[in-house]
């Protein structure tokens, strides 16, 4: 039987520009993600939680370590940006495997949709709500007292660190779900970041730290991305942490982006 | 039952826009889902696919709408090949799968809308469609719901309206009516006919009820155990069969045999071209059924033979099934579908 061939006599549709979808599958993922609050508001709280623990149990002994004119809330609200950060990335990977086990995931797949931009619009979703997030904790932070080293100017590149941050590792999660398809696994995902959050300079600065746990926290990229946000925060605006931290954070964005990319490969062979 | 055959006799003028298969296959790991069909449906025809449960029918569909990379094999829809140009088979192809696919969270037009700008309507357009199609699937009173709220009936209603937002040139309807009540489901077969009547649109229709692909498609393909076992008319696969038939049930499996040998035995004086052991039941397959009883229930009198019923039927696709594969089309849904209608309209009891 020779192929057969095409005498489409109607009208062509016209084709959606590949910004176009990204645009409607992140509009439609936000829509989604702000209609299930439960899955926003725990990371947030949890954030704050520690915030307000860390700086009452360590704030005082803080004094023998940092530099004079450093504040503990500068360098430990970073932490709590990542915390949120870290703790928020998981909704994309959510949204996906919530979509899988509706079946609407195949329904998207079966539009002449862009696989990538049906990987990107729960990242850019999860970015509005990590943004959202991280512009709370700043709030609460200077709530609390918090004086920023380059004023309120520099917060906008301590909320970018932590957008950038939570999207890079939304990655990883969609990876997860698009590979596992699994509820479960796509949340413990969430497990990998304590290792990422606690072996690092997350109490007290790279110079407390000694043996092990050093070496740890200079091979953790989260190690350069707190460093830049607590540098804007206690120092000024310092061009080599900020560098260090845009490199780190670029990385872990590539890194967990290709993730993604390999999950849903392994999804499309599978089928 | 309705008829078929004018529903798409009329529009065969570009045949190669249809779907074309060939040796498609599909293997998951040692498993062979689908084993090398091939088959041909023409531009503006109604096919049915017909199978029970875990025969390879979804299979075929996810294959033919590119959801499935196929294990081996060739097929074509609306022109493009599935492998090579599945972009293109997306934009042509309207499917709605036999697993409902909505996001519960989204609402009627949020979702009509999403899928018509993905297909590349405008905004404006892409909502006019929406609220047209909402009123084409009559859920015009539940827009203020999300879809997770709806019945069973309402998101398939939906879920066929998303199917049909670009106004696509193949439609590919994977099991639509099942676990639907009986009314829904006739809105769904209106709206089928209203589709291939109207726009012309090939319809490539999987269905485990065989009275569904009876009524609604010019062509049919029985598929079992992932392989065509026929393919044909409704109309000439059941008259393969042999035309209308005397179905003798008995009380047990003794007397089945024992009625089978003797009416093997008079198989010729009585007019029988062939008899089929059904369980309990055995199926005469004669011309003049009805006016052949007397004969038949004489002869079983005198073999001393005492039947639990007598019906006389006209074939169905459920013989057709039955020849072909050797076994019963077993599946519950066929059988209360069959009881409540099907069987009523075609079959009279011979008191």
């Amino acid at each position: 039987m020779k192929p057969p061939e095409t005498t489409d006599n109607r009208m062509a549709l016209p084709s959606t520009g590949w910004l176009t979808q990204v645009g409607i599958m992140a509009w439609r993922a936000i829509v989604v993600n702000f209609r299930t609050p439960g899955a926003i508001i725990p990371s947030l709280i949890i954030s704050a939680f520690f915030l307000f623990v860390y700086q009452a149990q360590l704030g005082g002994v803080a004094e023998r370590f940092l530099p004079e004119g450093h504040s503990y809330l500068g360098f430990i609200l970073p932490l709590s940006v990542v915390s949120a950060a870290l703790g928020g990335s998981s909704i994309a990977g959510q949204t996906i495997v919530t979509d899988i086990s509706t079946g609407y995931f195949d329904k998207l797949a079966l539009t002449p949709v862009s696989r990538i931009a049906l990987l990107l619009g729960p990242m850019i979703s999860n970015a509005t709500v990590i943004g959202l997030q991280v512009l709370i904790m700043m709030t609460i932070g200077l709530a609390m007292g918090l004086k920023p080293a380059t004023g309120i100017l520099g917060l906008l590149p301590v909320i970018a660190f932590g957008v950038f941050l939570g999207v890079g590792f939304s990655g990883l999660t969609v990876g997860i779900a698009l590979m596992t398809g699994s509820p479960g696994a796509t949340g413990g995902a969430g497990f990998m970041f304590f290792p990422l959050t606690f072996l690092t300079t997350t109490f007290v600065p790279m110079e407390q730290l000694t043996g092990w746990m050093r070496i740890a926290a200079t091979i953790n990229p989260i190690t350069y991305v707190l460093g830049a946000m607590r540098s804007l925060l206690n120092d000024g605006w310092a061009v080599a942490p900020m560098l260090e931290g845009i490199v780190a954070s670029v990385v872990l964005f590539c890194g967990c982006f290709l993730f993604a990319l390999w999950g849903l490969r392994v999804r499309n062979r599978r089928a | 039952m309705v008829s078929n055959s004018n529903v798409t006799a009329q529009r065969s003028s570009a045949p190669h826009d249809g779907i074309v298969v060939e040796s498609l296959t599909k293997r998951f790991d040692s498993f062979v889902a689908v084993d090398h069909i091939g088959l041909e449906v023409q531009s503006g025809e109604v096919f049915g696919f017909l199978g029970p449960n875990g025969a390879g029918k979804s299979t075929t569909v996810s294959m033919l709408t590119t959801l499935v990379q196929p294990s081996e094999g060739v097929a074509w829809v609306g022109g493009y090949d599935i492998a090579r140009q599945p972009g293109k088979v997306r934009q042509i192809a309207g499917v709605a799968l036999q697993e409902i696919g909505l996001d519960p969270l989204l609402k009627a037009m949020e979702l009509l809308t999403i899928h018509g700008r993905l297909f590349g309507l405008s905004r404006g357009a892409a909502k006019s469609r929406a609220e047209e199609l909402i009123h084409l699937v009559d859920l015009q009173d539940a827009l203020d719901r999300p879809v997770g709220k709806y019945s069973g009936g309402m998101r398939r209603r939906l879920d066929l309206a998303m199917s049909l937002v670009h106004q696509p040139r193949i439609l590919f309807l994977d099991e639509p009516t099942t676990g639907l009540d009986p009314a829904s489901r006739r809105v769904i077969w209106a709206e089928i006919r209203r589709l291939n009547r109207e726009q012309g649109m090939t319809i490539f229709l999987t269905t485990q009820y065989l009275e569904e692909a009876d009524a609604l498609a010019a062509r049919v393909a029985i598929i079992d155990a992932g392989k065509i076992v026929v393919e044909g008319t409704p109309e000439k696969l059941k008259s393969e069969i042999g035309g209308e038939s005397i179905n003798v049930s008995f009380h047990n499996d003794e007397t089945t045999g024992r009625a089978e040998q003797a009416l093997q035995a008079a198989a010729h004086s009585l007019a029988i071209q062939k008899i089929q052991v059904d369980q309990r039941t055995l199926r005469l397959y004669l011309k003049g059924a009805a006016s052949a009883v007397p004969a038949v229930v004489s002869h079983m009198e005198n073999a001393g033979l005492r039947p639990q019923s007598l019906t006389v039927s006209k074939p169905t696709l459920d013989d057709v099934f039955l020849r072909y594969t050797g076994h019963r089309y077993e599946n519950e849904a066929t059988t209360s579908y069959n009881g409540a209608s099907y069987e009523d309209a075609s079959q009279g009891a011979v008191p």
